[in-house]
């Protein structure tokens, strides 16, 4: 027994293993492939860009610009399809269809296409990031390959191998490296994985397409028909925001890596390009916060955009502080100017919004208030108006239908000695009592009478009298009475919720309470019933949902599958 | 039998009192409200008062306020109470009291004359007169709890109780039912048996052991 399952349980830990194993193999395998399209890259990005640059002046620059777009787009595909090893599928990303377009529609809707720049921009970034990644994993597995085996060849070198602080030449110190060389495979495997998803989340950023619709799908009204290039879907026009900052980002990253290129082709030394740097970072972090500062809501968009100015002025003073090479740290003085200022502000605004009010926030209020009460006295008027047909019906047509029962009971009377018109007579008083009973269903489902004369608490106790299931009403704490138009709401919200009890669970009690807490007018209806209410659009409920709404009400349905339902609704009672 | 009248309705004021005079009994006064109502019981002496629920200035429930008012006053006058609706609370306000002369009746039930006629000189005697669609809410199937004793009569003995609900004297009911009044009156002891209510003297009292029975049962 025991035997079986501690089979069982090494089974599983050495699936766990091999799966591991597997996982770190293709991550290894990634990283290394990435190394490799990152040299690509690399040749492909400098070779294009210092070309391209170089002979634009000269026409012939323009094909080699288009040119090289393609070979960007192609080398991008290669780490595209490299992410498959680890996602399953490969990235995704679509260009703008350039067919039978001419050679200067040609560049200029190239020019236009995000995804082409995100491409430049991929390839930029890998070419480092990539290469590096790639240097680190596999420089890590080797290190641990070789203190696995160091018992094996450690005597090979007669110095003894030299391992950091520590020179390895007796064979104990060399099974010490092999054991050690455990953990190191743990951590070599964690850093790898750390890696790979920062390379491709990177990747998911600018190499997939953010709007992958479905292949064939019709081409945009009046835009030229656009197909994918790499893979199915097509994709939509590029907003504009977003491009720019694309270009801007591709445009500073580039000039930053060509004054890298040629500090280190001088000799290095003093490493100026990190004034380049930071000059090229400055308008790039306004450009990119104030892109989002002015996406805020108009009210608090001056202050957002302080707030991206003051971010900026700081990274820019810390940067100066930490280039001209830390010291004493003086830009707590403009970073202290800036708090003060932003407090200011803040204070200034808060003050004059005490006393003047935002013009807008203030019109809004007027606004809402307004609604309000027109919403409500709409509904006053509906309710009243149905209080009017309830009293027209009565005093009418129900009126009339009693008279009329009266009088044929009379003539019946007097039909005595004519039994067969008696019956047609006693025929049409039943016709006539039965069209009464109509009419005061009607008249009950409209606006019950009882509502009116007794209040809440009475007509519910009445439904609950009248439900065809055993209902308990709790309306002890229920002191006023509320405004006609929320007691209306209250008691079709009970009269529907016991209808649906009737109906969906017949076997079932109800139990009813009527609270009032503060300003509010709570309903409660309980039932003991199989539950599984159903609240879509057009039910019953739903009714009494909009119904709850427009008093600003809430209603809410506690239905699981099992245990009964219960709905809950919250009135405010206004004044 | 001297009988007032509070209804505002001229339609149904003037068609009432045609058909009661028809039939010899005495409409001694009219009222169109309440304090019409007051005034007239004082000043006639009536033996039944038939009251519209829904009666000026208000409309609402004028006619229950007055008619319990009226009875205060003149404690061994009927009072009928004829409405379009029927509301449970307004038969236990009328009931509260404990006293008989108590009827409460639909309007059209007046179309069937000898059933109406019968009520009302039922309740001028003391006795009771309820719709059977108060009795319907109180009574049968629906209204059961799960371990009421109402469900263990029969269905001739929910009809009988019914019927006793709604005022009807065994002589009656046998005549309803087309039984004989022998038969009634062992339905009526397997009744209160069953109910566990102990045998009541006079046809009130029993209505009123029967009601009490049925709203205690209610549930709510």
């Amino acid at each position: 027994m025991s035997a079986a399952s501690s089979t069982a349980g090494e089974a599983g830990f050495g699936e766990r293993i091999a799966d591991l194993a597997r996982q770190a193999g293709r991550e290894l395998a990634y990283l290394s492939i990435g190394g490799l399209t990152a040299i690509v890259a690399f040749c492909v990005w400098v070779t294009a860009v210092s070309v391209t640059l170089s002979l634009i002046v000269f026409i012939i620059g323009l094909p080699l610009y288009l040119l090289s777009v393609i070979a960007f787009r192609w080398t991008a595909e290669l780490d595209r399809r490299n992410a498959a090893l680890l996602r399953g599928r490969a990235l995704r990303a679509t260009y703008r269809d350039h067919r039978g377009e001419s050679f200067l529609a040609r560049l200029s809707s190239t020019t236009r296409d995000l995804q082409t720049w995100k491409d430049l921009t991929w390839l930029v970034v890998h070419s480092v990031l990539g290469f590096a990644f790639a240097a680190i994993a596999v420089s890590a597995v080797a290190s641990v390959l070789a203190a696995f085996v160091m018992p094996l060849w450690f005597w090979s070198i007669p110095a003894g191998v030299d391992w950091g602080p520590w020179s390895i030449d007796t064979l104990p110190l060399a099974l010490l490296a092999t054991v050690l060389s455990i953990p190191l495979a743990a951590l070599t495997v964690l850093i790898n994985r750390w890696m790979v998803r920062a390379e491709l989340w990177l990747a998911e950023q600018l190499l997939e397409g953010d709007e992958v619709a479905p292949a064939g799908a019709a081409a945009g009204p009046g835009g030229s028909p656009k197909i994918p290039l790499s893979s199915d879907g097509v994709r939509r026009m590029i907003p504009e925001g977003e491009f720019s900052l694309a270009v801007h980002a591709a445009i500073s990253a580039m000039v930053g890596l060509l004054c890298t290129a040629v500090w280190a082709a001088a000799g290095g030394g003093y490493y100026w390009p990190a004034w380049v740097w930071l000059a090229l970072i400055i308008p790039l972090s306004l450009h990119f916060g104030l892109r989002e500062a002015v996406r805020i809501a108009p009210e608090r968009r001056a202050l957002a955009i302080q707030v991206v100015v003051s971010l900026v002025v700081t990274g820019i003073t810390v940067a100066v502080w930490a280039l001209a090479g830390f010291g004493a740290f003086w830009p707590i003085w403009t970073i202290l100017a800036l708090v003060i200022l932003f407090v200011v502000v803040l204070l200034a605004r808060l003050v004059w919004r005490q006393l003047y009010g935002d013009e807008r926030e203030r019109e809004l209020t007027e606004r809402v208030e307004t609604l309000t009460e027109t919403r409500r006295g709409a509904l006053d008027v509906q309710a009243a108006e149905l209080r009017r047909i309830e009293r027209d019906l009565h005093d009418g047509a129900q009126a009339r239908l009693v008279a009329l029962s009266m009088q044929l009971g009379r003539a019946e009377e007097g039909l005595a000695d004519r039994p067969e018109i008696a019956a047609l007579v006693r025929q049409a008083r039943a016709e006539a009592t039965a069209a009464n009973a109509e009419l005061r269903d009607l008249a009950r489902g409209i606006a019950p009478p009882v509502l009116a004369d007794r209040g809440l608490a009475a007509a519910v106790e009445a439904l609950g009298t009248r439900a065809p299931v055993p209902v308990k009403v709790d309306a002890s704490q229920l002191a006023r009475r509320p405004a006609p138009v929320v007691e209306s709401a209250a008691y079709f919200v009970v009269a529907e919720s016991l209808t649906n009890v009737a109906k969906h669970a017949p076997g079932a009690s109800a139990a009813v309470v009527l609270r009032e807490r503060g300003d509010t007018l709570e309903v409660t209806v309980a039932d003991d019933g199989p539950g599984g209410a159903d609240a879509t659009a057009g039910s019953g409920l739903d009714g009494l949902r909009r119904r709850v709404a427009a008093l600003d009400g809430e209603l809410r349905i506690v239905s699981p599958a099992l245990g009964g339902t219960r709905i809950e609704v919250r009135l405010p009672c206004g004044s | 039998m001297r009988v007032v009248i509070a209804e505002d309705s001229l339609l149904l004021r003037e068609g009432l009192v045609a058909l009661l005079r028809e039939h010899d009994v005495d409409v001694v006064a009219q009222a169109e409200d309440g304090e019409g109502l007051l005034r007239i019981v004082g000043g006639h002496k009536p033996d039944l008062a038939i009251v519209d629920v829904r009666l000026p200035p208000t409309f609402t429930d004028e006619g229950i306020r007055a008619a319990v008012e009226a009875r205060r006053r003149r404690p061994e006058m009927g009072v009928l109470i004829l409405s379009q609706y029927v509301e449970p609370v307004y038969t236990a306000e009328l009931l509260a009291g404990g006293e008989g002369g108590v009827g409460y009746l639909l309007k059209e039930r007046v179309g069937d004359i000898p059933a109406f006629l019968d009520a009302i000189r039922r309740v001028a005697d003391g006795g009771t007169a309820l719709d059977r669609e108060v009795v319907a809410t109180l009574v049968g199937e629906r209204r059961a709890g799960p371990e009421s004793p109402i469900d263990s009569l029969s269905p001739r003995e929910r009809e009988v109780l019914s019927l006793m609900a709604e005022g009807r004297t065994n002589t009656a009911i046998a005549e309803q039912l087309v039984v004989t009044p022998g038969a009634v009156e062992k339905h009526v002891s397997s009744i209160f048996s069953k109910l566990n209510l102990s045998a009541a003297g006079d046809d009130h009292r029993r209505v009123l052991a029967v009601l009490a029975f049925l709203r205690a049962t209610d549930g709510g």
